[in-house]
């Protein structure tokens, strides 16, 4: 109970400093904005020229996207540290933590919150709801689906910053974030063969967007039930690493 | 004693200004820091692995998406082939991705906090050491992306449609990286009178992104957009070695190129020293 309330007051000073400087707030969430407008500009010029890609079309890919850019802004900015994990090891920020009640992992995903990805965020929902086709159904897998693609990309962003316990680089956990959200950009069916086992097994991209934009089109309870399971599995799978990693920890203050 | 002279605002001071010793010519000033922040770079194996491996993600990502593009339209779009479009989008990511990502950001940051004020010490031009520095700090990344596009883009989309195009692509490629960065010093030079470079920098990625034709060609956008983007330097920094490289005998590139490269250098040269003039003005 001390250990959530700890946790909910961290989150809470997170979004406060986060806030502080409204102007600045709102002018980096407009930036972001305007970042994704640009995407969704290079589909439509994509898709001025071709009606489909391997089943795919404008609608489809305007939904992966907004899947995509909710649950990355969610992640970055409302759970910032995500990404941050390598460097709390390395750089020796981490003992901070060590002290607090509760297991270490949620204090320092509560941390900060990075404004300029709430724009994602924000932008995701917006084009969902404008572009998406939204109905009460639709809307709801569309929740869904942004849910467990958090769940994954936090997980996995875990595992891999906490791969700095072990080899002590920070480069691992870098090319994690890249790669989950790189090939989680674009529809999973544009690779083929082994890359595509390779993007819903080893880096869990096809379950974080292209999989919850096919279930708001259409609904397939095995589909979902498979998304649950690998949203599951991941977030124990980083859960572990980090806590693997933590019984090594000997703080980054390193006198040698 | 005598006063030295001191180095006029913009550290644009004529060499040998300094303090009783002379200094080095400029041209050796900037080969010493090219060369010093090269040999850095090469050092560091595991960032060039990582932007190794960034740009094998992103290349194969974007080859896979422009090979089934056109394969929906029988084999080619707006008069690219498949092949063509992979050695195209190997060629933009090389030029782009070799560069640091963060670079404005990191220039910007410099700025407001004030710590480009202790290079105004040098007798020498700021601008031009920094973009020395950061050239040599981008060459053997450049050089790293370039051995592993070639056979990358062979693999992924089969022989170049024009190997001749590929003794063109390599100069383009050096002056596309060159003036990217100058560039990229031009947008974090806003930064000495706006006070941040962050937007700066999402504005440049974007129009170096589409406008430059980093991740599509230029003849996939609107017609009258595309005849714009085309005499835009954005386009001299992603979409000239991208054309070169998918096939297109047109050494023109090459010129465009280093005519932008003088243009945008007068002009980022112009921004930093007003814009030290103007943080001097400011004071402490």
């Amino acid at each position: 109970m001390a250990a959530l309330q700890v946790w909910w007051m961290t989150w809470r000073t997170a979004w406060l400093a986060a806030v502080a400087n409204r102007r600045g707030f709102v002018t980096q969430i407009t930036i972001m904005i305007v970042n994704d407008v640009v995407w969704v500009l290079f589909w439509v010029l994509v898709f001025s020229r071709v009606d489909e890609i391997r089943g795919w079309r404008l609608g489809d890919v305007i939904v992966l996207f907004a899947v995509l850019t909710t649950s990355a802004g969610v992640v970055l900015g409302a759970l910032h540290n995500s990404r941050q994990i390598a460097d709390y090891v390395l750089s020796g920020k981490l003992d901070a933590l060590l002290n607090l009640p509760g297991p270490t992992l949620p204090h320092l995903l509560l941390r900060r919150v990075e404004t300029l990805f709430i724009g994602d965020a924000i932008f995701g929902v917006l084009l969902f709801v404008l572009l998406g086709d939204p109905s009460p159904g639709r809307f709801a897998v569309f929740a869904f689906g942004v849910v467990c693609a958090v769940v994954i990309q936090v997980g996995f962003l875990v595992a891999a910053g906490s791969s700095a316990f072990f080899i002590r680089q920070q480069e691992p956990g870098e090319m994690g974030l890249h790669s989950i959200l790189l090939f989680s950009s674009y529809p999973v069916d544009v690779f083929g063969g082994a890359t595509k086992f390779l993007l819903y097994v080893v880096v869990p991209a096809g379950f974080v967007s292209s999989v919850p934009a096919r279930l708001i089109d259409d609904f397939d309870l095995r589909w979902a039930a498979a998304t649950v399971a690998v949203a599951a599995t991941v977030a124990l799978v980083g859960r572990q690493v980090f806590q693997l990693g933590l019984r090594r920890y000997t703080s980054g203050s390193s006198w040698v | 004693m005598t006063a030295a002279p001191r180095p006029a605002l913009g550290g644009t001071g004529s060499p040998g200004a300094g303090d009783g010793a002379p200094a080095a010519p400029l041209p050796r000033v900037l080969w010493r820091a090219l060369t010093l922040s090269a040999r850095r770079t090469a050092g560091d194996a595991g960032q060039l692995a990582l932007n190794a491996a960034f740009y094998v993600l992103v290349t194969t990502v974007l080859a896979q998406l422009w090979k089934a593009a056109a394969a929906s339209l029988g084999g080619e779009i707006v008069g690219y082939t498949a092949v063509a479009l992979v050695w195209y989008i190997a060629a933009t990511e090389m030029a782009v991705n070799s560069i640091p990502i963060h670079l404005i950001p990191e220039i910007g940051d410099d700025i407001t906090t004030r710590r480009i004020e202790v290079e105004l010490l040098r007798p020498t031009s700021v601008m031009a050491v920094r973009v020395a520095h950061t050239v040599g700090r981008v060459l053997p990344r450049l050089a790293l992306l370039t051995v592993i596009g070639v056979p990358l883009a062979w693999a992924l989309g089969g022989a170049p449609p024009r190997p001749i195009t590929l003794l063109l692509l390599l100069p383009s490629l050096v002056l596309a990286m060159t003036l990217n960065v100058v560039l990229q010093h031009a947008f974090a030079a806003l930064s000495f009178w706006f006070g941040e470079a962050k937007s700066g920098w999402f504005l440049f990625q974007k129009l170096v992104f589409v406008g430059g034709g980093m991740l599509l060609p230029l003849e996939v956008l609107p017609q009258g957009v595309a005849g714009v983007a085309r005499y835009l330097p954005f386009a001299a920094v992603a979409y000239a070695p991208g054309r070169l490289s998918s096939g297109h005998v047109e050494p023109w590139w090459l010129a465009v190129q280093a005519g932008w490269l003088v243009v945008v250098g007068g002009l980022t040269a112009a921004l930093f020293t007003g814009g030290l003039a103007h943080m001097q003005r400011q004071g402490a």
